[in-house]
């Protein structure tokens, strides 16, 4: 029996938002109705067959001004893999000084994309933060 | 008192303030001085963690660390002067800027020219009149930004979000990547207020109710928040008392709006627009006061950094110009009103010679629009509240636009024919 589905997906290409109706069957797209450009087709194709996403989060710092550091990765990742590069990196700590840029984890769990700081923080030298 | 002249001073060290700053230097200005409050210079974009900025002024999609990292490390090459830690008290029409620290004590700066940069501020509770006791656990979508992504703490566990902004969906995100249930976000009007993509990939993808035309009627308990109570609205967002009911939750967090702060506008004598509740500014950005100059979120709030780095430009340029004595005064003066489905205008008045971009924010969403600007007509294929629609005015568009000394801009739907 063939398996019929019709999922919306809203385009984000540009303000109008198009709601696409995306009409799947055997886990192929054969009909994507209700948008307005061929733009928002490529959109809807890709985030129906491996939607993917920017991702980025904080990991604890040592010896800086602020205990957290703000990263992310070098390239959009699997969308399902999002909470698992969380809790990847939950326990991760580095120490100050951070440069924007610094690779912080290599390939993280395999995905391809290393997770790099966002911005430099120095170190400082107070008494008894460590 | 420490007293000294300088050439430029530029209040406030965010994405607008750096971008004028930069500008005032690279066009030969020698003493340009950044006024901040905060302990480092970036305003807002240090907390601003996700991707999605620069995508127009670097063609890079940066975080907002990324994106003004980029700008710190100019003004450190350029040699620009801040004072951190240092809060303005006063600004004179005559350019006299009261300000302390704790390194300087009491400072008065002379400064030739001015650029306000200050930004804007969240609109609380105190400003939506919700009722309830007064628990702890209420907190602006910002508020909560900055204790999670710069102190490293985790504001609650179970959270409803009043408010569809932009910061507010964000902030959804982010409590739901860090473990925390997010029951609802709550938005009075028919559609989410901030950007289309900001829904997709904050909501939707960790499937987070967007209850529309919905608020908070009430907050519950009295040390720690409780609960909320939540009601349906009719069309004058009146809530409708049978609809009422109650989520549990230990948060609530407000994104409800933002307000430029123009508390030294005042005390400088600008002429501040209602609609916008920023000092109304001319094409090169100059306010109602000479040589004091405007730009950022305290002039309008944006959506897109970019736009703010690309206002600090101009306003930077235009002080720097004035100060070399090469800023002519405009020949003529059309004032901009904001008509049909327009809410505010920026710039409010321009020369109508020189190409100038202008800034509209949108009461309602439309489609196949014309944004008409006296009998001058430009179409868009959609406008919506939360995305500013841009308008350039190249010198073939200006030759038709009618040189009145007021000029209506709205906008309206096209019917088909």
């Amino acid at each position: 029996m063939k398996k019929k589905e019709v999922r919306v997906i809203t385009c984000i290409i540009c303000p109008v938002g198009c709601k696409a109706k995306v009409t799947i069957e055997n886990g192929k797209i054969t009909k994507i109705e209700d948008l307005e450009c061929p733009r928002g087709e490529e959109y809807v194709t890709r985030e129906f067959e491996a939607p993917v996403r920017d991702f980025f989060t904080t990991v604890r710092i040592k010896g800086a001004m602020f205990p957290v550091l703000p990263v992310r990765t070098t390239q959009p990742i699997p969308k399902d893999k999002i909470l698992d590069c969380i809790s990847e990196l939950a326990d991760a700590v580095v120490d100050a000084p951070v440069k924007v840029g610094d690779v912080i984890a290599k390939n993280l769990l395999g995905l391809g994309a290393d997770i790099v700081a966002t911005r430099d923080l120095d170190r400082v030298g107070r008494i008894g933060q460590e | 008192m420490v007293k000294k002249e300088i050439d430029i001073a530029v209040i406030g060290g965010g994405a607008a303030g750096l971008a004028a700053a930069i500008k005032a230097k690279e066009k030969g200005i020698e003493n340009v001085v950044i006024l901040e409050r905060n302990e480092e210079l970036g305003g807002i974009l240090p907390q601003c963690i996700h991707t999605g900025f620069g995508l127009r002024y670097f063609k890079e999609n940066l975080t907002g660390p990324e994106y003004i990292s980029r700008f710190i490390k100019k003004v450190e090459d350029l040699q620009i002067e801040s004072k951190l830690d240092t809060m303005v008290l006063e600004i004179t029409p005559d350019r006299k800027i009261l300000a302390v620290n704790s390194i300087d004590g009491l400072l008065e700066l002379q400064a030739k020219a001015i650029v306000l940069a200050m930004g804007c501020r969240e609109r609380t509770r105190g400003a939506l009149g919700i009722a309830g006791t007064r628990p702890a656990g209420i907190l602006t979508a910002g508020t909560a930004q900055r204790l999670m992504d710069i102190e490293g703490y985790m504001p609650g566990a179970k959270i409803v979000i009043l408010g569809s902004g932009d910061i507010g969906l964000i902030m959804a995100r982010r409590f739901a990547m860090e473990g925390a249930k997010v029951e609802a976000v709550v938005e009075i009007l028919p559609y989410a207020s901030g950007l289309s993509r900001n829904v997709v990939q904050c909501l939707d993808d960790y499937n987070i109710p967007l209850l529309l035309e919905h608020t908070v009627t009430s907050i519950h308990d009295t040390d720690r928040v409780e609960a909320v109570t939540v009601a349906k609205v009719d069309a004058n967002w009146r809530p409708i008392q049978e609809t009422e009911r109650t989520i549990k939750c230990d948060t609530l967090i407000l994104s409800v709006g933002l307000i430029p702060e123009n508390e030294l506008s005042q005390t400088a004598g600008i002429v501040l627009d209602s609609a916008t509740g920023g000092p109304i500014v001319n094409e090169y950005m100059e306010t109602s006061v000479q040589g004091i100059f405007s730009c950022g979120n305290v002039v309008h709030v944006y959506d897109l950094v970019d736009h703010v780095t690309e206002a600090g430009e101009l306003a930077g340029e235009s002080a720097a110009r004035y100060v070399l004595n090469e800023l002519p005064p405009l020949h003529r003066k059309i004032i901009l009103k904001a008509g049909d489905n327009v809410k505010s205008v920026v710039p409010q008045i321009i020369g109508g010679e020189e190409p100038v971009t202008l800034h509209l924010r949108v009461k309602k969403p439309m489609r196949n629009a014309k944004v008409k600007i006296g009998s001058l007509s430009i179409p868009k294929r959609a406008v919506r509240p939360p995305e500013m629609v841009v308008i350039n005015l190249a010198e073939k568009t200006l030759e038709k636009l009618e040189k009145k000394k007021e000029l209506e801009v709205g906008i309206e739907e096209e019917t088909e024919s």
